[in-house]
C-alpha cells in the first residue's frame, strides 16, 4: 500500500467542507437552473434582441445546462440513494417518535413529546449516557494515542514491515461478530487465555461478562484491537507524506527526537488526526456489532450505550416510538459533534 | 431560422425537463412505497378473524419457514421437510432466522407489514402473545378442522398455551420444561445419592459438600441468566414459595412470599455461594464447574453430547408450599396477512410436523417433549424411555408438575426481559430482592398500559 493513494481520501475529505468549494459547486447549480428557466420560457420576446446577444445568451444557457446535466449525471444516483435511504427514513423516524407504537403493530398512538419527555427523565438516560460518553472517549482516545504510537513504529525501516503492516490491519477487515464471540472465549474467566496469562502473575481474573465496569472495559479492549490498524494505517499515510528535507533540516539543527515529534510530525499530522477524530467518533457512537455479540448491552445495561439502547428498546422491547426518540437524540449529537469539529477544531489544524 | 433554432433548444429542454421531474417524482414515490410506518387511530382492538372457506383453497406449492432450530435441530427439520415434501409435492424453504427465539420474533417484527413475511415462523412462550396483540398471526382452529389434525390428541397443557378467547394462535413444536441436570461423578464423589434433591431445603444441605469436590471458581448450581431465560427457572422458585410475579394482569411483585423467594435467590448467589453463572453456563457444566444446573428439557441431547461425564436429570425441586415448573419453548405460527394458499400449505405442514410419529421423531433427536399425547406413549417414545431414561424425566415432570406461566412474564411485552433485569440486579449485584422488584414493577405495569390493555 503506498502512501498517496491513502492520503487521498484525507484531502478530499477535509476540503469538501471548505466554504468555498461546496460554495461554487452549490451555486453553479443553482445558477444553472435559474438560467435554464428565464432562458426557456416559451413566449418570450427574443425576436426583438439583437442576435449576436440572444446567440451568446443562449451559448451560455447551454453550457450551464451542461453542466448541470452533468452534475447532476454523476451525483444524482447518490442523492437518490441518499434520499430513499437516509433522509427518508430520518425524517419518518422523527414522526415516529411522536408515536407509542408497539413494532410490529399496524397502528399506533399519537402521544406527541411524551417519548422525549419520559427519555430525558428515565433514570435510565443517565447510564447510558455515561456508558456512551466512556466507551466513545476510551475509544477515540485511545485509538489515536495507540494508533500513531504502532504508525510510528511500522514507518521505521524494518525486515517485514509490509508483513506487520498488513498484520496490524487486519482485524480491520474481519466482521465484528466473529471478532466479539473469539474474544469472549480469550476473557472466558474459567478457561479463557487471558484468565491463564493473568494467572502467571498470581492475578484472579475479574468475571468480566457478569460484572461492571468490567464488561464495559472488556467491549473497549476488543474495539480497539479491532480498530487500530485503521488508524494506523491513515497515520502511516500521513507520516510518509511529511516531507524528508524537513526532518533534514530538524537533525541539522539538532533537534532531539521527541521535539522532531512535538514540533514536526504531531503539527504536520494535523489533518490526518482531525480527520481520524471525526470518523472515529462517529464510529464509535455508532457501534453495535461488538456489543451485540460480546455482552448484548449487559451485565444490567452497563454496556448499553445510546445506540445500543435504541436497538433494545424497539426490537427487543417493542418500543418503536420510544426509541425512535432515543435515535433523534443520537442523531443531534452526532450533528453537534460534527459541526463543533468541522467550525472550530479545523480552524486549529495546519494545513 | 432562429426560431427554428430556439425552438429546438425549447424542445430539448422540455423533454429534459419532465425526464428530471419524473425521475423525482419516481424517486419519491418510491421512496413513500419502500416503509409506510403504522396507522394512528384510536381503533387499536385487534378483531383479526378468519372465516376461510378452507375447501375451495387450493395450497400453494411453496411455502418459507423461519426457525432458528431449536435445540440444534436443522438437520431433524431438513429431514422432515424432505418427507413432507416427498408425500404431498410442497416445497418448504427453511430459513434460519436467529439464533434464538428472541432473534426469530424481532426479525419478525421488523418484516411485518413488508410482503417478506415466511408462511410459517417461531412463536416462543413469551413471543406469541405479542404477535396476537399486533394481529400479526392466525387463529389455527378452522383450518385445523378442516384438516382433521385431532388437535384433542395434543397434550391440553401445551396446546392451551396458546388460547386466547377460545381460539388457539400456534400450535405447540419444541415444547420444554426446565430440568434439573446433574453431573454424577460429581454428585458420587461428595457422597450425595444418585438423584436430584427433591426440595430447594435439600439441595441446601448438599451444596456444601458438593462445593467441597469442585474447582475453586466453580458453584455447585449453574443458574444462568439472561432474557427468555432467568424468569423462567424463576418462576419455579416463587410459586415453591407460594409467590407469583402476577395475578392475571396484577405484578404481585410486593408480597412476602414473592420478597422471600428473591432474597432466597439472592443468598443463593451471593451469601452462600452456591449458584454462580457462566458465559456459557451449559458448557461450564459439561467442563465440570458445576456439580448441577438448570437447563432446558430442549438440551437433553446437546448435554449428553457433549459432557464426558454421566449426566442425570431430574425434577426441579419443590419449595416449603409445593411443586411448580413452567412449560416454556416455541410452538409454531401462522402470519395472518398471507394468501389463503400459503396459511393452507403452511397448517398442512404444521399438522405433518406435530403428528404423532413426527413428534416422537424431533423429541427423540432434540429432547423437547413430545407433544401429543399419543406420542409420548407410543412406539419411538418408549423405545427411547427404555435406551436413555432421562427422557422419560422430562415427561413425567409434565404431567406431574407443570403449571401455566404468570401472565406478566409471557404476555406483556418485554415483560420478560423486564423481570429479567430484576433477577439480574438481585444475582449480579446483590440487591435486596424489595428494591429490586420495586424497582420493576411500574415498568411492568407500564408496559402493560402501553401495549396490551388499549389492544385487548
Amino acid at each position: 500500500m503506498t502512501a498517496p493513494t491513502t492520503t487521498e481520501p484525507i484531502t478530499s475529505y477535509t476540503s469538501a467542507p471548505q466554504p468555498e468549494t461546496a460554495g461554487t459547486a452549490g451555486s453553479a447549480g443553482i445558477a444553472g437552473a435559474s438560467g435554464l428557466s428565464q432562458g426557456g420560457t416559451p413566449g418570450r420576446p427574443t425576436g426583438d434582441q439583437p442576435r449576436t446577444a440572444t446567440r451568446k445568451a443562449q451559448q451560455f444557457d447551454v453550457r450551464k445546462w451542461k453542466q448541470y446535466l452533468t452534475f447532476l449525471a454523476l451525483a444524482g444516483p447518490n442523492l437518490a440513494l441518499l434520499l430513499v435511504f437516509t433522509y427518508k427514513p430520518l425524517l419518518e423516524s422523527f414522526k415516529f417518535s411522536t408515536l407509542q407504537w408497539n413494532i410490529g403493530s399496524p397502528s399506533a398512538r399519537f402521544v406527541g413529546l411524551q417519548n422525549y419527555v419520559e427519555f430525558f427523565t428515565s433514570p435510565k438516560t443517565a447510564t447510558v449516557m455515561l456508558n456512551t460518553a466512556v466507551f466513545t472517549i476510551a475509544t477515540v482516545g485511545g485509538a489515536l494515542v495507540l494508533g500513531l504510537a504502532l504508525a510510528l513504529l511500522l514507518n521505521r525501516k524494518l525486515k517485514g514491515r509490509g508483513i506487520a503492516r498488513t498484520v496490524a490491519f487486519a482485524p480491520y477487515v474481519l466482521s465484528g461478530i466473529a471478532v466479539g464471540i473469539l474474544w469472549l472465549y480469550i476473557f472466558d474467566p474459567r478457561y479463557g487465555l487471558l484468565g491463564t496469562a493473568l494467572g502467571w502473575f498470581g492475578i484472579t481474573s475479574p468475571d468480566w461478562y457478569n460484572s461492571s465496569p468490567w464488561a464495559l472495559i472488556m467491549v473497549i479492549i476488543v474495539y480497539l484491537w479491532k480498530n487500530l490498524g485503521y488508524v494506523a494505517l491513515i497515520y502511516l499515510a500521513g507520516l510518509q507524506a511529511v516531507p524528508q528535507d524537513i526532518y533534514d533540516a530538524a537533525s541539522l539543527d539538532g533537534a532531539s527526537k521527541s521535539r522532531v515529534l512535538r514540533s514536526i510530525t504531531l503539527p504536520l499530522l494535523g489533518p490526518t488526526t482531525f480527520f481520524l477524530t471525526i470518523t472515529t467518533l462517529l464510529s464509535s457512537l455508532q457501534s453495535f456489532d461488538l456489543i451485540h455479540a460480546m455482552t448484548q448491552g449487559g451485565p444490567l445495561g452497563s454496556t448499553t450505550t445510546l445506540m445500543y439502547q435504541i436497538y433494545q428498546e424497539s426490537f427487543v422491547n417493542g418500543r418503536a416510538g420510544y426509541a425512535s426518540a432515543a435515535a433523534t437524540v443520537l442523531f443531534l449529537i452526532l450533528l453537534v459533534v460534527t459541526v463543533v469539529q468541522l467550525k472550530y477544531v479545523e480552524k486549529k489544524v495546519h494545513y | 431560422m432562429p426560431t427554428s433554432a430556439f425552438g429546438k433548444i425549447v424542445d430539448a429542454q422540455v423533454s429534459r425537463r419532465s425526464v428530471l421531474a419524473a425521475m423525482g417524482v419516481g424517486s419519491l414515490a418510491a421512496a413513500l412505497a419502500a416503509c409506510s410506518g403504522p396507522a394512528t387511530g384510536d381503533n387499536l382492538k385487534n378483531n383479526q378473524k378468519t372465516d376461510v372457506d378452507w375447501a375451495n383453497v387450493v395450497p400453494a406449492k411453496e411455502i418459507t419457514w423461519w426457525s432458528n432450530h431449536p435445540g440444534s435441530s436443522k438437520e431433524i427439520e431438513e429431514g422432515l421437510i424432505a418427507k413432507f415434501t416427498a408425500e404431498t409435492g410442497i416445497a418448504v424453504k427453511l430459513v434460519t432466522a436467529g439464533a434464538n427465539y428472541d432473534e426469530v420474533a424481532q426479525r419478525f417484527q421488523a418484516a411485518s407489514g413488508t410482503d417478506s413475511l415466511p408462511d410459517l415462523v417461531i412463536a416462543s412462550d413469551v413471543w406469541w402473545f405479542r404477535y396476537f396483540l399486533n394481529g400479526q398471526i392466525m387463529p389455527l382452529d378452522s383450518v385445523f378442522d378442516y384438516l382433521k389434525a385431532d388437535t384433542a390428541d395434543f397434550n391440553t397443557t401445551l396446546f392451551n398455551d396458546y388460547e386466547f378467547e377460545g381460539s388457539h394462535y400456534a400450535a405447540p413444536y419444541a415444547r420444554s420444561t426446565p430440568l434439573f441436570y446433574y453431573n454424577k461423578d460429581v454428585f458420587k464423589k461428595a457422597g450425595l445419592p444418585d438423584r436430584g434433591p427433591a426440595m430447594w431445603a435439600e439441595f441446601e444441605e448438599w451444596a456444601p459438600k458438593l462445593a467441597a469436590v469442585l474447582p475453586s471458581d466453580g458453584a455447585p448450581l449453574g443458574m444462568g441468566v439472561g432474557t427468555s431465560w432467568s424468569a423462567w427457572w424463576m418462576s419455579n422458585i416463587m410459586w415453591g414459595r407460594g409467590a407469583s410475579w402476577s395475578k392475571d394482569w396484577t405484578v404481585t411483585l410486593d408480597t412476602p412470599e414473592a420478597i422471600e423467594a428473591g432474597e432466597w435467590v439472592r443468598a443463593l448467589y451471593n451469601d452462600n455461594k452456591f449458584a454462580s453463572i457462566g458465559n456459557d453456563t451449559q458448557a461450564d457444566f459439561a467442563a465440570g464447574f458445576f456439580g448441577c444446573f438448570l437447563g432446558s428439557t430442549g438440551s437433553l441431547k446437546g448435554i449428553l453430547d457433549a459432557a464426558n461425564f454421566e449426566v442425570g436429570a431430574a425434577f426441579l425441586p419443590d419449595g416449603p408450599v409445593g411443586p411448580g415448573v413452567p412449560t416454556g419453548g416455541t410452538g409454531l405460527a401462522i402470519p395472518s396477512s398471507r394468501s389463503p394458499e400459503q396459511q393452507l400449505a403452511a397448517a398442512q405442514f404444521l399438522a405433518f410436523l406435530t403428528n404423532a410419529e413426527n413428534t416422537a421423531e424431533f423429541s427423540k433427536g432434540t429432547g423437547y417433549m413430545p407433544v401429543r399425547s399419543s406420542a409420548m406413549t407410543g412406539e419411538t417414545m418408549t423405545k427411547l424411555y427404555q435406551e436413555i431414561p432421562l427422557y422419560k424425566t422430562a415427561v413425567e415432570q409434565l404431567e406431574t408438575k407443570t403449571r401455566t406461566q404468570d401472565w406478566v412474564r409471557v404476555f406483556v411485552p418485554s415483560g420478560d426481559q423486564i423481570l429479567t433485569e430484576g433477577i439480574e440486579q438481585i444475582i449480579l449485584k446483590n440487591t435486596p430482592a424489595k428494591d429490586a422488584f420495586a424497582a420493576i414493577t411500574p415498568r411492568l405495569e407500564q408496559a402493560y398500559k402501553e401495549n396490551v390493555e388499549p389492544y385487548l
